[in-house]
């Protein structure tokens, strides 16, 4: 029944999560042992001060207790502080993650929306010569680096066309610097070379993932009992035959989900978009350890609840789990 | 008394059985993989690029005369087919294809070593877990789900800072989180193969385990790992490059694909060229390291079964 | 003589393999009459399903019909449109087929698959055609129908998901029903049930039905005619009474002499046919089964036997047979 397979999973997770915010802690302990938030800041700090401000902030006591404060401070979702500058983690978490999941959700979008339609394509046409073009597209998508694309995508549609005196697209950003980020149509400009950068991956494996699931779907005694109860080749394909292919799919971008948070990074920096990743990426350049660990400590969180989430979406969406 | 049941059984004379050589399961594979075209041409621009990384000073030294360290300010952001530089030259008068061929080596040399580790850790582990099972088992398996929880991009990057790696340490790193995948796949393999008869048939005869893992199981779980090495192989390029070009990987003066397309976009308006070179080859080995992963998964398992 | 509502005349389908042409069905021709059961028997291979498909028009690819008529009231089925022929597939023919399980939609309730060909086909409201569907579900002995109806079908067991199938071909009281090996993936006493059902729909809506088997038992309890199969032909014909009786064809005398019998001597060894099945692209000379017949004459090898009447009331396609020859042990 659902819930029991529910309790299970949440209960599998769970020695996961601690194993994850052991090993954060030990880094964090091994790279920032000493670290004083603010000490840098005021070198007019005496000894016995710094040593009260230890005492004061914990870092004296034994290990466990050190890590049990970090484990309960996460449920309380404070993240640490930074090392340069002793904002805390979980306000730049804040602040950058509405970014961050507006480019990975619309790429996620984006991908199904035109993985489906190619792969069925792909499998209704199998062996034409649009079935051979979309996988030789597949397969190029998958190869290229999402670095080396963004990086072309601007040199053409930003510096290349404003060169030509054509309309650009921006090299970078969420809104152009000035606005207040009210027009929904200069968030779009901004958005849709990352977004389409970050979905081509996305399409490559989804869209051959989808033909092959159709494929063996077309290939079912019960496809064959639609046929001969008369229903029309439409019906059959896009009722009784994809209803089932896309399950193995919505398995697939389940799978995807955990990564929502991490998966931009490259994108992200490479495009100037203020999100999460390139956070990190700006903050390792800092060495800013506590802040990076802590931004990986959040995201492998998320990692492990996605992947609770898109196992109970599966067996929510597969009738042969949820009525077991 | 039950009669004695005929001992002989008269075929008729029609009835005709194909003949047929006998083969190896190995053999077959190999003799689909070689009539998959696209997958032999695939595999050999890998080899192509393995040998290029091997000789690239002997190449170097033959093709473009050039190091790839010679700076020439004089002559910087050449467009391709100059005197001397075929390809042209970076921001620093360095020749592109002397640094193109040299990249190839740490590409190439990455890219081996760390699907050379992950696949020796991970096919380690998958086949113990999987072999004994139970708490063993369950063990390992936790140990990977949090290895693969924590994002791999974020892990590369904060042991990039810890560690500030040169080309082996740098494939260390990367492998590091690589063999959680190959441990799941193995694993997976080894549970289908682990309940069968021959695998009760060897124990039963007193083989030890450490002979049964070795010699029965791993060769009935090896298609696997020689697909996922391929296909790994392909996204060890792709990460090495965007963490090079990161500024975390491999730093210049030593040319890498990655980091040659560093600053690619403030030089473009000096050089069109220069940012499509390095991409091209990624791309190209990468591509290749895919198809020919595919092909040699269609040779181990066709549809025709 | 009851009308004649589906006639086939010399259907023949092949299938292109790049190792040659498979000749699945090779010139068969039958006719079923209003409110009867007619059987095709054969082993695997014989035809007898691709026989059924072809009359539906839904023989998979690379298979083809390359002759043959086959005639519904009136109109050539082969030489309808694709969309003509849906028009007719689960309204005028129904199929069901062998294995419940893989034959029902994993995905959509089974209420709901019962009703679908009436509201595609007759514009049916949803309500009244999930209530129509329950009504069928309770006829074709399901109990509590309207709950049951919610289910999915890896709720139902192996027996109830048959009936189901059942259910869904008869909706909408179609004239004609093929049931493809109905009980085969059955237990044997759900088996009994199915075919208890299927005699029950026969008689009470009158539906002609051709029961499609290997299983010759199934034969003598249900169909009052029977027609053998053997490498895509049809080798005899008629009555089941008299062709278990008096077999007119060597593989139909031999398969019934290979069925093992309860009150046969202990000391008798069991008798299986000889050889084994013809490669159908490659078949043999003269008469497809002569490389494995006991009675086989020097014609056998050269010329292949057509079928005509051979006794009373059957047909048979057998050199040795339509010379008067009886059909006995050594």
């Amino acid at each position: 029944m659902l819930l029991k397979y529910v309790m299970r999973r949440v209960l599998a997770t769970i020695p996961v999560v601690i194993g994850v915010t052991l090993i954060t802690f030990s880094l964090m302990h091994a790279t920032a042992q000493n670290y004083i938030p603010g000490v840098d800041l005021n070198p007019a700090l005496k000894p016995e001060d710094i040593e009260a401000i230890k005492r004061y902030l914990g870092l004296d006591r034994p290990l466990y207790i050190q890590y049990l404060t970090w484990l309960t401070n996460l449920v309380h979702g404070d993240f640490g502080r930074s090392m340069t500058d002793g904002s805390t983690v979980s306000s730049h978490i804040f602040d950058r993650l509405p970014a961050t999941l507006e480019l990975t959700v619309t790429a996620i979008l984006l991908g199904i929306v035109i993985s489906i339609p190619l792969g069925v394509t792909g499998a209704l046409r199998r062996g034409s010569k649009l079935d051979h073009f979309f996988t030789a597209l597949s397969v190029g998508g998958f190869a290229v680096p999402a670095f080396w694309l963004g990086l072309i995508l601007i040199l053409i549609f930003s510096v290349q066309f404003q060169a030509w005196g054509l309309p650009f697209l921006p090299s970078g950003g969420v809104i152009t610097p000035g606005t207040e980020g009210g027009d929904l149509l200069d968030r779009l400009v901004h958005l849709i070379m990352p977004a389409t950068v970050l979905s081509f991956v996305y399409i490559s494996i989804w869209s051959r993932f989808t033909r092959s699931s159709m494929l063996e779907v077309l290939g079912q005694d019960y496809v064959r009992t639609a046929r001969a109860k008369g229903m029309t080749e439409r019906r059959v394909v896009y009722l009784h035959a994809l209803r089932n292919a896309v399950i193995p799919l919505v398995t697939l971008v389940g799978l995807e989900l955990p990564a929502l948070v991490s998966g931009g990074l490259v994108v992200e920096v490479v495009f100037s978009w203020p999100g999460i990743g390139k956070l990190l990426y700006e903050r390792a350049i800092q060495t800013d350890y506590t802040t990076v660990l802590g931004i990986t400590t959040f995201a492998a969180l998320l990692v492990i609840f996605g992947n609770l989430l898109a196992d109970i979406l599966y067996a929510l969406l597969d009738p042969r789990i949820r009525y077991a | 008394m039950i009669s004695p049941l005929p001992i002989e059984v008269d075929l008729p004379q029609e009835s005709r059985a194909p003949a047929r050589v006998a083969r190896s399961y190995w053999q077959e594979a190999w003799g689909r993989l070689r009539q998959n075209s696209i997958g032999m041409v695939a595999g050999g621009v890998l080899v192509f690029f393995v040998l290029v990384a091997i000789f690239a000073p002997l190449l170097a030294a033959l093709i473009t005369h050039q190091n790839y360290q010679t700076l020439d300010l004089t002559n910087t952001f050449a467009p391709p087919l100059s005197p001397n530089h075929i390809l042209g030259t970076d921001d620093l008068g360095r020749d592109e294809l002397t640094r193109l061929l040299f990249g190839a080596r740490v590409s190439m040399g990455i890219g081996f070593l760390a699907v050379f580790v992950a696949l020796t850790i991970g096919a380690a582990v998958g086949l113990v877990a999987g072999f004994y099972g139970g708490l063993i088992d369950g063990l390992l398996m936790r140990f990977v789900d949090i290895i693969l929880a924590i994002p791999a991009i974020f892990l590369f990057i904060l042991m990039a800072i810890l560690f500030k790696p040169n080309t082996v340490t740098l494939a260390l790193i990367i492998a590091s989180v690589g063999w959680g995948s190959i441990a799941r796949l193995v694993r997976g393999e080894v549970l289908s193969v682990r309940s069968r008869d021959f695998m009760v048939a060897g124990a039963a005869l007193g083989a030890r385990d450490s002979r049964l893992i070795v010699r029965h199981l791993l060769p009935n779980v090896m298609h696997v790992m020689i697909v996922f090495g391929s296909l790994y192989l392909g996204q060890v390029v792709l990460i090495e490059a965007a963490l090079d070009f990161l500024g975390l990987g491999i730093s210049p003066p030593t040319p890498s694909w990655g980091n040659m397309l560093t600053n690619a976009e403030t030089f473009f308006f000096h050089s069109r060229t220069l940012a499509i070179f390095p991409g091209i080859t990624i791309f190209l080995t990468v591509l290749a390291a895919n198809l020919f992963g595919n092909a040699v998964r269609d040779a181990f398992d066709p549809r025709l079964r | 003589m009851a009308e004649t509502v589906l006639e086939v005349r010399n259907l023949t389908t092949h299938f292109k393999t790049p190792e040659g042409v498979v000749k699945a069905v090779d010139g068969v021709s039958f006719e079923l009459h209003a409110g009867e059961t007619l059987g095709i028997v054969g082993e695997s291979g014989s035809g007898k399903s691709v026989t059924a498909l072809s009359v539906m028009r839904l023989v998979p690819r690379p298979g083809q019909i390359v002759k043959g008529e086959v005639r519904l009231k009136n109109r050539d089925l082969t030489s309808l449109t694709e969309a003509e022929m849906q028009e007719i597939r689960g309204v005028s023919i129904a199929m069901i087929f062998q294995d419940p399980m893989t034959s029902l939609n994993p995905v959509f309730r089974v209420g709901w698959q019962v009703a679908e060909p009436l509201f595609v086909h007759q514009n049916m409201d949803r309500i009244r055609a999930l209530a129509e569907a329950d009504k069928m579900l309770g006829r074709v002995g399901i109990p509590n129908p309207k709950e049951r109806a919610r289910d999915f079908p890896h709720q139902f067991s192996g027996g109830m998901r048959q009936r189901a199938m059942i259910a869904m071909g008869l909706t909408t009281m179609p004239p004609v029903l093929i049931a493809d090996e109905p009980t085969t993936a059955l237990d044997v006493t759900i088996q009994a049930q199915i075919l208890e059902l299927l005699r029950n729909v026969n008689r009470e809506f009158g539906t002609a039905t051709i029961l499609i088997t290997h299983n010759l038992g199934v034969v003598a309890g249900m169909c009052k005619r029977v027609i053998v199969m053997y490498a895509g032909k049809i080798v005899e014909s008629g009555p089941t009474a008299d062709v278990f009786a008096h077999p007119k064809h060597p593989y139909t005398w031999a398969l019934l002499k290979s069925i093992p019998r309860l009150d046969a001597d202990q000391r008798q060894p069991l008798r299986p046919i000889e050889g084994i099945p013809p490669d159908l692209i490659d078949l043999p000379s003269g008469c497809s089964f002569h490389p494995r017949c006991p009675f086989k004459i020097e014609r056998c090898k050269r010329d292949t036997p057509s079928l005509i009447p051979v006794g009373d009331t059957q047909i048979a396609a057998c050199w040795v047979t339509q010379s008067g020859v009886e059909l006995k042990d050594a």
